[in-house]
């Protein structure tokens, strides 16, 4: 599989923030060279673990944001380890990293320090950018949904519950995001100038931008929004939209249109479970009273809550789609592997295991497209898998000075 | 400043992309490239508008009377338009002015003949193009890929929907919360044996444009190394699972579900278990009445030691209840309790200052106010520059968040007005005539 990263080689600082943005860049067809420290990246200790076993080369959060990539497992923090990360450098087209601003200078490793690889994207992704008066606070991905911004507008209408932070590292996808942004726009440019250059991302800037109307719903109209179970936050209290199904599911209910074919459906549908009530009322047929009582009275809100209530989560999804309602049924992520639609569409792509004895079916990545060539091209690397290949075929180390900086501590 | 209808400087100078895309997920993708350069041309239906450009109510922020639209130019709900009652006002909406600032506007119908006929020669001199809707729109009017394809073999072509293109899906229609709820996002965010909290905005609206516009700029690049074109089909709900894989691997790997007791943990954090790891109520309340909040959350033996110390209780430490983190975790309850009463009197930014001093994760849940207005680390990155708009007057807007030290980001002006680039689009670009462009406007095809 050829795919637009093809040819390019990465150089990645393990850190729990950038993984994903090595992992697409890996999964595009570049061969990322990830260095970890000898007692592995933290990426590798968070679990889960292959049957809650904690072992770094089981970790399967690691799995999923290391497909493909390699392990060299340095003690960068050593000068002789900082002198084979500068000689990687030379060669490398990107380099990722998400050190502590200041981290690298007193390595020697700074961007000015490796710049006389001209052709170098190197680009430093943190928690706020190289400069500004919170640089150096300490932070993780909840913290960075509770400072963007995402936390404020998600939780509960009951206004005496917490707001919530999605689980699943969301801040840090939004800062791999636009690392990968500024990586993929400076590779666009080097083809024409041939020279590299610094990419300075912040994953407070990158969430900051990511809360939809909040930010122009204060500038323009000095509203704050208050939060509401399972949809939108608004400036205005609204009624639940997130509603049962008869099968103990959700369904979020948003309508945007009732037109006349699909209303006659969804009176036909209630009709049958025997919840249709006063919409069975002739007078609900003409649009203007319909919308109306949707957005200020309850019976076609009421209506809809009972007919949700009445049918299974997988009937609701399907049949209000079919009548052009664009409900969407609340699934769990792994049952989305029981969906022929995915399936179809050739989403899962199978990966290799040997540490357990079989494959395992990972999500191909956002986009279908051979040209683009996004998908997983084999399993994470196990630690330190990769060193002896990289120092003696990268850079020409003789095995007895391998077998020398192994004795040291300085690699493994 | 204004939106310029010539050649821009920047990385994408000269590419061109035709954007046929409505609301909120697509948009992003092309309005990230106007900050390079790229000329975007923002493709809006005769007699109509794109449903985030214009709202019923004013706002009671802007100074003086805004521009009232009552042309009853509406023509359905879809794809812009609100009511055609011919007589309500319509008002400039601040969200618009996000999507689409630093693009060009152009109207265009392509039902017709001679409006298709158009579109294809705009697809002609263009390196992109990018639409949102749902699978057999674009064939209705006769552009299949193949016949894009035809029209433009080097067009990088890319389709923006829910469910994407092919599949038992492709009919079906989708935005934000419908992805999000459909992929597992929604599920995953929550307090545990409570109704799903979701994501309180169209996350996959907002984080599945940015995945958009990456695929575009990937496309550009792909198309520039090859000299062909080819077709994305980009489906968001796909983008979402993309961002739970390690639930999906926990599934296939130790049979465990994400719908079971205890998860999703509210602002716990189960992998790995840490605590303390969750928000605290503080002194004050934001202006329609919620209380205020932040997350505290130590990672270290050191983190806690330090928080412990600052709340004056160093004795937690050797507390067997709290000792270890593992400790802490087994007791999180009694925990949570002992650091919401330190935090419960106190004001928010006050604990995140002197948490941060002491070397503790700590973050106020700001709101959109606190960051346009206090947030000094976004003042300093400069993320709320100030633009000017005809019709809304001077205001902030939200910045692009990478700085590229030899070719930096450019805030390439406000918003197009509606049909503002029609002349340059069809005059300048397509040489028409004014004639030519006076006829195609009584014909009502632009």
């Amino acid at each position: 599989m050829s795919g637009v990263y093809d040819g390019l080689t990465v150089v990645e600082v393990a850190d729990r923030r950038n993984q994903w943005a090595g992992k697409l860049l890996a999964d595009g067809g570049a061969r990322v060279i990830q260095i970890e420290p000898p007692g592995g990246s933290p990426g590798r200790w968070c679990g889960p673990f292959v049957d809650d076993e904690v072992d770094p080369d089981r970790c399967l959060d690691y799995w999923w944001y290391n497909t493909g990539k390699q392990s060299v497992a340095l003690d960068i923090g050593r000068k002789p380890a900082q002198d084979l990360l500068r000689r990687l450098l030379a060669r490398a087209d990107i380099f990722l990293e998400s050190t502590p601003p200041g981290t690298l200078r007193s390595h020697r490793l700074d961007y000015g320090s490796v710049s006389s690889n001209r052709a170098l994207i190197y680009t430093s992704l943190t928690d706020f950018g190289q400069d500004g008066p919170w640089r150096d606070y300490q932070m993780n991905d909840a913290a960075h949904l509770a400072l963007g911004g995402h936390m404020g507008s998600t939780g509960y209408s009951d206004p005496s519950l917490t707001p919530i932070g999605g689980q699943g590292h969301q801040g840090w996808h939004m800062g791999c995001a636009f690392a990968l942004h500024g990586i993929t726009l400076a590779l666009f440019d080097r083809m024409t100038t041939g020279e590299g250059q610094y990419v300075d991302v912040s994953i407070h800037d990158s969430c900051a931008i990511g809360t939809e109307s909040a930010v122009p719903e204060w500038l323009y109209n000095g509203a704050t929004l208050y939060r509401q179970t399972g949809m939108h936050a608004s400036a205005r209290r609204q009624p639940d939209l997130e509603l049962p199904t008869a099968d103990g599911m959700y369904v979020i209910a948003v309508n945007q249109t009732f037109g006349d074919q699909g209303w006659a459906k969804l009176i036909e549908w209630m009709e049958e479970k025997g919840v249709a009530g006063e919409l069975a009322d002739p007078k609900y047929r003409d649009e203007g009273v319909r919308t109306a009582d949707y957005r200020q009275g309850t019976a076609v809100r009421e209506g809809i809550r009972r007919l949700i209530a009445a049918s299974k989560g997988e009937e609701v999804f399907t049949r209000a789609q079919s009548y052009g309602i664009s409900w969407g049924l609340v699934r769990a992520p792994e049952e989305n592997y029981d969906v022929p639609h995915y399936q179809q569409r050739d989403f899962w792509r199978t990966v290799e295991h040997p540490e357990i004895g079989r494959a395992i079916p990972y999500p191909r990545g956002p986009y279908m497209s051979d040209a683009l060539g996004i998908g997983p091209r084999g399993r994470a690397p196990h630690l330190g898998e990769h060193t002896r290949q990289v120092l003696e075929g990268d850079l020409g180390l003789p095995a007895a000075q391998i077998a020398a900086l192994a004795a040291a501590g300085v690699i493994r | 400043m204004s939106a310029p209808a010539t050649l821009r400087p920047g990385i994408l100078s000269g590419v061109r992309i035709l954007d046929f895309t409505w609301k909120t997920v697509g948009p992003w993708a092309p309005r990230l490239l106007t900050h390079f350069g790229a000329e975007v041309i923002h493709v809006e239906r005769v007699g109509s508008w794109d449903d985030h450009r214009y709202a019923a109510h004013p706002s009671p922020i802007i100074e003086g009377p805004q521009k009232e639209f009552s042309t009853g130019q509406g023509s359905g709900p879809l794809h812009g338009g609100g009511q055609a009652d011919g007589k309500k006002p319509y008002y400039s909406t601040p969200y618009f002015t996000i999507l689409h600032h630093g693009k060009l506007a152009i109207s265009l119908n392509t039902r017709h003949p001679k409006g298709l006929a158009l579109a294809k020669r705009l697809i002609g001199i263009s390196d992109a193009l990018v639409e949102n809707f749902s699978g057999e729109v674009f064939p209705s009017w006769g552009l299949s890929w193949e016949r894009i394809h035809e029209v433009n073999p080097r067009l990088v072509y890319m389709s923006t929907s829910g469910f994407g293109h092919s599949g038992p899906y492709k009919a079906y229609r989708s935005f934000g919360p419908t992805a999000a709820a459909q992929s597992g996002l929604s599920l995953t965010s929550g307090l545990p044996d409570m109704p799903p909290a979701g994501w309180g905005f169209s996350y996959m609206d907002v984080m599945g444009g940015w995945m958009g516009g990456l695929a575009l700029i990937m496309g550009l690049l792909q198309a520039r190394k090859t000299g062909q074109g080819f077709y994305v089909d980009y489906a968001v709900t796909e983008g979402a699972m993309s961002l739970l894989g390690t639930y999906m691997l926990d599934y296939q790997v130790n049979g465990r579900t994400t719908r079971r007791p205890g998860f999703p943990p509210g602002n716990r954090s189960v992998f790995p278990a840490l605590a303390p790891h969750n928000t605290y109520r503080c002194s004050g309340k934001d202006r329609v009445g919620q209380d205020w909040w932040i997350f505290i959350a130590c990672e270290t033996p050191q983190q806690f030691e330090s928080l412990a110390r600052l709340m004056g209780q160093p004795e937690l430490c050797s507390d067997p209840r709290f000792a270890t983190n593992e400790a802490r975790v087994a007791n999180q309850d009694e925990l949570d309790a002992v650091i919401g009463r330190w935090v419960r009197p106190r004001r928010r930014y006050d604990v995140m200052r002197r948490c941060q001093e002491a070397g503790i994760i700590a973050a106020v849940v700001q709101s959109a106010e606190d960051r346009v207005e206090h947030d000094p680390q976004l003042k300093h990155r400069d993320m709320h520059p100030v633009v000017h708009h005809p019709e809304i007057g001077d205001f902030e807007y939200e910045a692009y968040p990478v700085k590229l030290s030899r070719t930096p980001a450019f805030v390439h002006g406000r918003a197009p007005l509606l049909r503002e680039h029609n002349r340059y689009v069809y005059g300048d670009l397509l040489g028409l005539s004014e004639e030519e462009m006076k006829s195609l406007e009584d014909e009502k095809v632009i």
